[in-house]
């Protein structure tokens, strides 16, 4: 599924653009919250995680171009959360990322790296199987990451694009035990904000667009990715499972572009 | 405490001072060499009260003309150097030399607007300073308030391919460009004369390096200005002059742990969130400032290194 809503906010984007004064930024936050709540979720109610679903971030980030975030989720919550949404409020496209889980994964840890633009909300939005939404907030204090420049050269970065990285620290899967799992996919993952060293024209936007991974040829998770998930993107989740099976990782860019990555997990221990 | 003992054989291992011999400058300027001219910056953050003169910059006098290596970190700084200029020397202050895009080091050249002066650097700066000039002049303004008025780089005018020989009047300034190194577009200088080899940020002394261009590419720069002739060095950060390249030894020591960690790291499957408080904690621990910098160039160093 295309983020089809995109267009629509980056419409709120724009009209938020001249900075309320210092003293009126919260209320302007809330209320860009929730402009952009209402337009991913319509009317529905969204309650308030509490401690049930957790957003982990460095306050002050130590580079807006790549800020590591990492939601988790209580475990009671595990089985009913079927999508989480991460918003970047401030950024000129919000939605960084929706994550699915697939029949045979959950989302009870999930890690990516994001641009961040402006100090800004980061909103994640959990839902349940049976419709319930809810939401968790963190502030985080970074500036300028959507338009730096590329971490890398972009001619080096187009060479080994659609490479894939791919880690498990801690070992193989076992049925009763999820272990944590790093893939990411070379690529530069343009946001469209930024400038050509030489030519000073824009460059193009082009950036992962899904991105699914299934294991035993069983579907795990899903993302859905934009433009605010940062260069070569990064996730990270946990996997569960009989050891010795196939893990497979396939994404696709918004320029038709397919990646594969395949791993053959080890036995546990 | 490798940082503060290099300061220590720094100082012993330097020449028997100049300065000892002459009136102690007011202003606070060090002649380095003769007609070689630093103003230290201090080992602290942009702030109101230190008019964000946190970087060494300087000045080189020929018989024909002045240039400015690097004019400072503000208007109010530039104003400095250039009233300590005027103080030593009627010449005309005809070059001025951006070593690299940060801040500290640029900021101050709107002081010296006036005497359009021609203003050099790496042929990859106008780029640099497209894409942040901008972000620098907010962030001046946050830092330091009504402090910052007027601050802003100067277009250069002059670009550095390769290299550059600056004539000042019977003294060559021999500009260097450098592949990405400590940004991605540094310059150096050799002031072949008095062997004094102007590093700027390439080099630092005591104050954390900070890493916005190529690890890698920085090692490599390093091992090979070793080789130049000179045997005193102006760091970007650090005492006026140290001895060279004597010097280089804890940076080097610094950027080597700074890789070999982050390769450990990213092998062993630790994420960028975790890395930064597990990667060269203890070569950190010895440089000033380390809480604010070292955590960002383990970030920065990781993201190069993952794709190797």
């Amino acid at each position: 599924m295309r983020l089809h809503r995109r267009p629509f906010l980056i419409g709120l984007g724009a009209a938020a653009l001249p900075l309320a004064a210092q003293g009126q930024e919260e209320p302007r936050r809330a209320e860009r919250w929730a402009d952009l709540r209402h337009a991913l979720f319509g009317d529905r109610t969204v309650e308030d995680a509490g401690e049930s679903l957790a957003i982990e971030a460095p306050p002050r980030a130590l580079d807006a171009a790549a800020v590591p975030v990492s939601l988790s989720l209580a475990p009671e919550l595990v089985p009913q959360v079927r999508t989480i949404h991460l918003v970047i409020d401030e950024n000129p496209s919000p939605l960084a990322a929706v994550f699915r889980a697939g029949p045979a994964g959950d989302l009870r840890a999930l890690s990516t790296r994001i641009r961040v633009n402006a100090y800004t909300y980061l909103h994640a939005v959990a839902e349940t199987a049976e419709g319930r939404l809810l939401q968790a907030a963190r502030f985080i204090k970074a500036a300028g990451g959507c338009s730096a420049p590329m971490g890398t050269d972009l001619e080096a970065a187009r060479k080994r694009m659609g490479r894939m990285r791919f880690a498990m620290p801690e070992g193989a899967p076992a049925p009763d035990q999820a272990v944590p799992v790093q893939i990411a996919v070379s690529h530069p993952n343009t946001s469209g904000l930024q400038i050509d060293q030489l030519t000073r024209l824009s460059i193009p936007a082009e950036f992962i667009q899904t991105l699914q991974v299934s294991y035993r040829e069983q579907e795990v998770m899903t993302v859905e990715g934009d433009i605010s998930i940062a260069e070569n993107p990064s996730f990270g989740f946990t996997l569960a499972g009989k050891p010795g099976g196939e893990l497979r990782v396939e994404a696709e860019d918004n320029k038709g572009r397919r990646f594969t990555g395949r791993w053959q997990l080890g036995m546990a221990g | 405490m490798i940082g503060r003992r290099a300061l220590l054989l720094a100082l012993a291992a330097a020449p028997p001072a100049r300065a000892a011999t002459l009136p102690p400058a007011t202003d606070g300027v060090v002649e380095v060499a003769p007609g070689l001219f630093v103003l230290p910056g201090v080992h602290e953050e942009a702030s109101a009260a230190n008019l964000d003169a946190i970087a060494n910059t300087g000045f080189v006098i020929g018989e024909a003309a002045v240039a400015v290596v690097d004019p400072g970190g503000s208007h109010a700084h530039g104003l400095r150097l250039r009233r300590a200029i005027e103080a030593r020397s009627r010449l005309p202050i005809r070059h001025l030399v951006l070593t690299h895009v940060h801040p500290d080091h640029v900021m101050g050249a709107a002081a010296f607007a006036d005497l359009r002066p021609e203003v050099i650097g790496h042929a990859r700066l106008p780029e640099a300073l497209a894409q942040r000039a901008g972000f620098y002049e907010a962030m001046l303004a946050r830092e330091m308030g009504a402090a910052a008025a007027g601050s802003a780089p100067l277009p250069p005018t002059r670009l550095v391919e390769d290299r550059l020989a600056l004539d000042l009047g019977g003294r060559v300034l021999e500009c260097r460009a450098h592949p990405p190194a400590h940004t991605t577009a540094d310059l150096t200088l050799l002031d072949r004369a008095s062997g004094t080899l102007w590093l700027s940020d390439l080099l630092f002394v005591e104050r954390i390096p900070s890493l916005d261009g190529n690890l890698l590419g920085w090692l490599r720069e390093l091992a090979a200005l070793r080789l130049e002739p000179a045997g005193r060095a102006v760091p970007g950060h650090g005492p006026a002059a140290v001895p060279w390249p004597a010097a280089a030894a804890p940076l080097e020591r610094y950027l080597t742990a700074l890789r070999d960690d982050t390769r450990a790291a990213i092998a062993a499957g630790i994420g960028l969130a975790e890395a930064p408080a597990r990667v060269a904690t203890a070569e950190a621990a010895h440089w000033q400032l380390a809480e604010l910098y070292h955590g960002r160039n383990v970030t920065v160093a990781y993201r190069q290194l993952e794709w190797e």
